[in-house]
């Protein structure tokens, strides 16, 4: 209940700044990036794998999804197809863990996302390069998505879903299994466990919802570059979940909300106060680094504690 | 009778509040624009000078009095590069309904993310830093630019020096992303134009240090002339390689190596080298009256030497001023709008480029200048090519 009241508090002080319009777009961002926030909670927070890669599941989703709708296909029905992209690729992610473990494991993934940044510049043809290409807004039947409001409805509906699904899988034998897996991987063995074979479906599944969180991004944004899923984005997913708190899925929420509307909270106070005037740019960044580094010396298990 | 009715009119515009601003961003004192910059992520280095140039115009402006009687006020959001933070800076400013139009918003990322919501919502989207063709064409009445796309000035550049220097062996060496390959087809669109193609081509990754074996490439190839579709670092790179290797072939460098730190990186390497400046750079030295006056306030004010983007920051600013200046006292977005579409406008102090829009074209200047580093610092070698 007090999670719910940290987020409702963030939300509201982060809202009051630029109008209703701002409010539900922000609302809509941070629902997606919690979406994508689920996907590494499940892979880092219950099979204690490193992911470096996740930006290149957003990535797939989002150009699967943009590619599909192009092509004429409705833009719910193509969601599938994205998510199962996604969950192939969280598959392909996971092949070295059957070899290696840890760190090494962790650079693995790093490479992955790397090879899949390259290969959007490459494959011209569906990603349009370097040059990017334009998403058209989302569209259920008749009605289309070009406003925040039904944005943020749609993301929050999918979040909501998610969470579901990911509370059921975590307090499931599959969940059991991850943290099994996590602490002690001999014992998790020794009770039949597989390692390798568990992390696939964590990362399957954080690829799915990576994925999801892409397709979705892709509408908001309208415009997909390369250069957007470097993986500065997948250290950005990282840093958020380890924010909000990596064991349990309101840390997702919570990392979301302190990712995306901190910085629009920041940038509100700066305009409010005109003695910092336009030459403090450096300024939002430096406070935003500054509630991070707090956040984590007074919360170090993530504003959302400790958790499974 | 008389009398409730006062009140009653006293009361209904109390509860009215402020009467709603007939345009938006728009007062009887003032007007405010905004503009997203990149004061934080990776081309930060460019958004700092031009958000101070635009500062810097739009303040001068308000000293002499401001527009037909308004003060220019603009707010200046940073978007790290990140289109996700763009949109929500572009939301909350619409949101406000206090932005009469944006200003020489920087990156193609988030030119290309907001750009959309804000002619949406009915406001103009001026002169972005982004070679991106969707900010001019196909012609929308909301969206104007200053900036035309790389193939253009290198069309012209490459025709220019063929014609004048008579380069048989042309050779292209260049970066592997869409700018690379922007570059390619305008020269070689010039070189059709001559009767030429190219005869030697080769790509590197961003990023890439070691320009050995391109170099071997393009003079194994006998070159003449090697066309340079590079930034800062790979210019330098790519002039240092072939002169270590005592190969003295005639280079030329898009605008994206028309900068000051090309010569002062690379020193006697690349004395000689062509260039294509739309903006000249604004030296101090041999700076005359006007342009001596505006390095010195730049320098008192920002505590820093202006560069040629110092100078483009400026520059929009003035053309946006230019533009609010024709549309007269009566301001609104239809007014400004085809005020725009048909402004002339009058070269300044720097150097710049004269813009001329259309009702047809709202892409102002097509048109770039050869350049040459003579002695350590760029020289204009021509007038602005057609």
């Amino acid at each position: 209940m007090r999670r719910v009241g940290i987020a409702l508090a963030l939300f509201a002080l982060a809202l009051s700044g630029g109008g209703w319009s701002h409010g539900l777009a922000q609302l809509a961002m941070v629902a997606t990036w919690a979406l994508a926030g689920l996907g590494l909670v499940l892979i880092v927070g219950q099979t204690g794998q490193l992911s470096l890669g996740h930006g290149a599941m957003m990535a797939v989703g989002a150009y699967v999804q943009a590619c599909l709708v192009s092509i004429g296909m409705p833009s719910p029905l193509a969601l599938l197809p994205a998510m199962a992209a996604g969950g192939l690729l969280g598959l392909l992610a996971s092949l070295p863990g059957r070899r290696l473990g840890g760190l090494a494991f962790g650079m693995s993934t790093l490479a992955m996302a790397l090879i899949v940044e390259e290969l959007l510049v490459r494959l011209v043809p569906w990603t349009g390069g370097a040059a990017g290409r334009v998403v058209p807004p989302f569209v259920i039947g008749p009605w289309t998505l070009g406003s925040p409001g039904g944005q943020a409805a749609l993301s929050v509906a999918m979040l909501v879903l998610a969470w579901l699904v990911c509370r059921r899988l975590i307090h499931s034998r599959l969940g059991r299994a991850w943290r099994a897996s996590r602490e002690d991987e001999s014992a998790a063995a020794a009770i039949g466990v597989s390692a390798g074979a568990v992390r696939q479906q964590a990362f399957a599944a954080g690829g799915v919802l990576g994925a999801l969180a892409g397709a979705l991004s892709a509408h908001w944004l309208g415009y997909l570059s390369p250069e957007q899923f470097g993986i500065g984005l997948s250290f950005e997913l990282l840093m958020m979940v380890f924010v909000g708190g990596v064991r349990a899925p309101a840390g997702a929420v919570l990392g979301g909300l302190v990712m995306v509307a901190l910085p629009q909270l920041i940038a509100t106070l700066r305009g409010a106060v005109p003695a910092l005037g336009s030459g403090a740019a450096g300024l939002e960044l430096l406070l935003f680094g500054a509630v991070l580094v707090l956040i984590v010396l007074a919360r170090p298990a993530g504003l959302a504690g400790g958790g499974r | 009778m008389r009398r409730l009715l006062t009140v009653f009119i006293a009361l209904a515009a109390l509860f009215a509040g402020p009467a709603p601003a007939a345009t938006p961003g728009v007062t009887d004192d003032s007007i405010r624009i905004a503009t997203i910059q990149d004061l934080s992520g990776p081309i930060a280095i460019l958004g700092a000078p031009i958000r101070d140039g635009i500062v810097m115009r739009l303040d001068e402006e308000n000293e002499r009095g401001g527009v037909h009687g308004r003060k220019l006020r603009i707010a200046v959001e940073d978007s790290g590069y990140d289109p996700k933070k763009a949109i929500l800076a572009a939301r909350r400013l619409l949101g406000d309904g206090q932005v009469f139009a944006f200003l020489g918003n920087l990156g193609t990322p988030v030119v290309m993310a907001t750009m959309p919501l804000i002619v949406e919502a009915g406001l103009p989207h001026l002169f972005p830093f982004s070679p991106h063709l969707a900010t001019y064409a196909p012609t929308h009445p909301l969206k104007f630019q200053l900036f035309a796309p790389y193939r253009d000035y290198m069309d012209a550049a490459v025709r220019h020096l063929v014609g004048q220097n008579g380069y048989r062996r042309v050779g292209l060496l260049y970066q592997d992303d869409d700018y690379g390959l922007e570059v390619m087809r305008g020269v070689e669109s010039g070189l059709a134009k001559r009767g030429l193609a190219l005869v030697e081509r080769t790509g590197y990754k961003r990023g890439t240090t070691d320009f050995a074996s391109q170099i071997a490439r393009l003079r194994a190839a006998d070159c003449d002339l090697v066309v340079l579709a590079t930034v800062v670092r790979e210019t330098v790179a790519a002039a240092q390689e072939a002169r270590k290797v005592g190969w003295p072939v005639d280079m030329l460098v898009t605008a994206s190596g028309y900068s000051a730190q090309t010569h002062e990186l690379g020193g006697a390497a690349v004395e000689g080298l062509y260039g294509v400046s739309v903006m000249p750079h604004p030296y101090p030295e041999g700076a005359d009256g006007a342009l001596n006056d505006w390095i010195q306030r730049y320098r008192t004010r920002y505590d820093a030497d202006p560069n040629v983007w110092s100078a483009m920051g400026y520059d929009v600013a003035d053309t946006f001023i230019q533009g609010l200046r024709a549309a007269g006292r009566d301001l609104d977005v239809a007014g400004f709008a085809r005020a725009m579409a048909s402004l002339n406008t009058t070269p300044g102090f720097l150097g710049g480029p004269t813009y001329h829009f259309s009702p047809e074209d709202h892409l102002g200047n097509r048109r770039g200048r050869m350049a040459r580093i003579v002695s350590g610092r760029w020289q204009l070698v021509s007038d602005y090519l057609e």
